[in-house]
């Protein structure tokens, strides 16, 4: 019940935070794709944090979602909420067909091998530019003025509210499963597949069942940051560094298997990746990226199961008094 | 039913170049408690492998109340009424003892079911009041008494005991013992290994004995402690 109060309470406060903002501003960009990876980071938590199923090919829903679309939109004029639906259907089959070779998969293996799937993405939406738009990417459809329909605004006050949206949806959905039969399921999958079978576990549906809500719930979020930004090439969507490492990272370092891992993971990192850019983007060439990789190597160090354990041990030594 | 409970025909196993089960036959009824024993390698963690489906045999058959199972997955042998403890203890170990429990109950029954059937097997096997610590957090008896408990919580018809009794004393063993005994005035058939040969003579109404993946003798425990064969192999002089 108290988690349940602390949980209204902080979505209330999400909403009302850009009452403070300038909605055209900076800040609010930045918190709006903050919220979106953490939703993102969500969405990956499902597998990775529910079953360790540590995918860093996830960037291919996030693409197909915003390939789908956009594709869709800019040829049949298919409004983006049912392109959304598409996209998740289409990135829910195609995580259904990457199981079968990836089922048998351990560790590093099956890390490797869905890194390989969202590549061969990529390279096909670089070299099929006939649909795709190639290497140049895709633009979304400009529209003369606000339209909820074809989920384009001016200002970006918005999409913070949809991506918010977005992440206590997605949020909702983990927690769900964490509870359910499922969720207990994924853990005995997690700790020790051998035992997990012996009492009855089909591991093997387990993990599909998880791979694919987790990869629709990716292609949502691959369409709202289409729409968000109003532009998009392979590398941006499909890339392994800007989406499926991100997704990875903000959750293992929040906290994986957690629901508030990727949030706070998110609103850690995205903040701090932005300040290196834009105070230490102009010295010198990728400074800015060095701080940031300092930055989350210290964090890893000090604490590996992530800033939440690393708070929740602050607070206990903070109350026995011989912290401070 | 007229026919065995469980029926092992010619089971065969090679890893590679070991033969780690040969041409194994035996058939275990309805309410038994049957003992298998042998030297370390003989085969018998091999054999509830086996039954349990982690491993294929390279010949043979497995029959549960007259169906085959062989070559299944084991979640589906396990829905079939069979599961097993494992000799190294394999819990969720960063999950708490009743969750552990739960995931088996799982097999038949919702989230909520599962964690009252979770709290009766934990009490059944004396562990109600670890049941919110982690499996880790146990020492190495009480977790060979979780597996237990996890095994019943699925509702076999057939429960595999692997060394539970591994580094218990004989106050521990003997409550063990009465709790394998209950289990099968409830209904259950149960095939124990052990190296206790106390506890397996008293306990068991048949044994089964192996030696390199071979079945040597099958009896009851007066039959297999007067066995020449078995003697030499495995018992020693104090049972001769």
């Amino acid at each position: 019940m108290r988690w349940w109060i602390a949980g209204v309470a902080a979505v209330a406060l999400a909403a009302a935070l850009p009452l403070f903002l300038d909605p055209l501003g900076y800040a609010i960009r930045v918190l709006t794709l903050a919220l979106l990876f953490a939703a993102l980071g969500q969405a990956w938590n499902i597998v990775g944090g529910l079953a360790n199923q540590i995918s860093l090919g996830h960037a291919a829903f996030f693409g197909l979602g915003a390939y789908t679309s956009t594709l869709l939109l800019i040829h049949f004029s298919v409004s983006p909420w049912l392109g959304m639906l598409a996209g998740a259907a289409i990135a829910a089959v195609a995580a259904y067909l990457l199981s079968f070779p990836t089922m048998r998969l351990r560790g590093h293996y099956f890390a490797l091998a869905t890194l390989a799937f969202s590549e061969v993405l990529r390279i096909i939406a670089i070299s099929w530019s006939g649909v795709t738009g190639g290497p140049v990417g895709l633009s979304v459809p400009f529209a003369m003025e606000d339209s909820f329909a074809l989920l384009q605004f001016r200002s970006t006050l918005p999409y913070y509210y949809i991506i918010l949206g977005a992440l206590v949806l997605i949020s909702c959905v983990f927690l769900v499963i964490r509870h359910s039969a499922l969720g207990y399921r994924l853990r005995a999958v997690k700790e020790n597949v051998e035992a997990a079978e012996v009492i009855g576990v089909d591991t093997t549906r387990v993990k599909i069942v998880a791979a694919v809500i987790s990869a629709a719930l990716t292609a949502i979020l691959g369409t709202l940051y289409a729409q968000f930004n109003y532009f998009f090439d392979p590398d941006a969507v499909f890339g392994i560094v800007p989406v499926s490492i991100r997704a990875a990272i903000v959750t293992i370092l929040g906290g994986a298997g957690t629901v508030l891992g990727p949030i706070v993971g998110a609103f850690f990192i995205i903040p701090v990746e932005e300040l290196a850019n834009s105070y230490l983007s102009s010295q010198m060439a990728g400074l800015s990226q060095l701080a940031f990789g300092l930055v989350l190597i210290a964090v890893i160090l000090v604490q590996p199961r992530g800033i939440l354990v690393l708070i929740r041990d602050g607070v206990a030594r903070f109350r026995r008094g011989d912290g401070a | 039913m007229n026919g065995p409970l469980l029926e092992i025909r010619g089971i065969s196993k090679r890893f590679g170049g070991l033969q780690a089960l040969e041409d194994l036959s035996f058939d275990v009824s309805k309410g038994e408690i049957v003992g298998l024993i042998g030297p370390n390698g003989a085969g018998k963690s091999t054999l509830f492998n086996t039954l349990v489906g982690l491993h294929k045999p390279t010949a043979g058959a497995v029959r549960l109340e007259g169906k085959d199972v062989t070559g299944l997955r084991p979640h589906r042998i396990a829905k079939r009424g069979m599961t097993k403890t494992f000799q190294n203890v394999a819990l969720f170990a960063e999950t708490s003892v009743l969750d552990n429990v739960l995931i088996g109950a799982l097999l038949r029954e919702s989230v909520a079911d599962a964690r009252a059937t979770a709290r009766t097997c934990l009490e059944r096997v004396g562990l109600a009041d670890v049941a919110e610590k982690a499996a880790s957090d146990l020492s190495f008896p009480e977790r060979a008494r979780v597996e237990v408990a996890r095994g019943l919580a699925t509702r076999p018809k057939v429960l595999l005991l692997d060394e539970v009794m591994a580094a218990l004393n004989r106050v521990e063993m003997e409550e063990i013992m009465v709790l394998i005994r209950s289990l099968r005035e409830d209904g259950l058939t149960v095939i124990v290994v052990e190296h206790h040969m106390h506890a397996i003579m008293s306990l068991c109404e048949r044994i089964v004995v192996l030696n390199f993946g071979r079945k040597i003798a099958e009896g009851s425990p007066q039959e297999i402690s007067r066995n020449q064969e078995v003697v030499r192999a495995y018992l020693g002089r104090e049972y001769a």
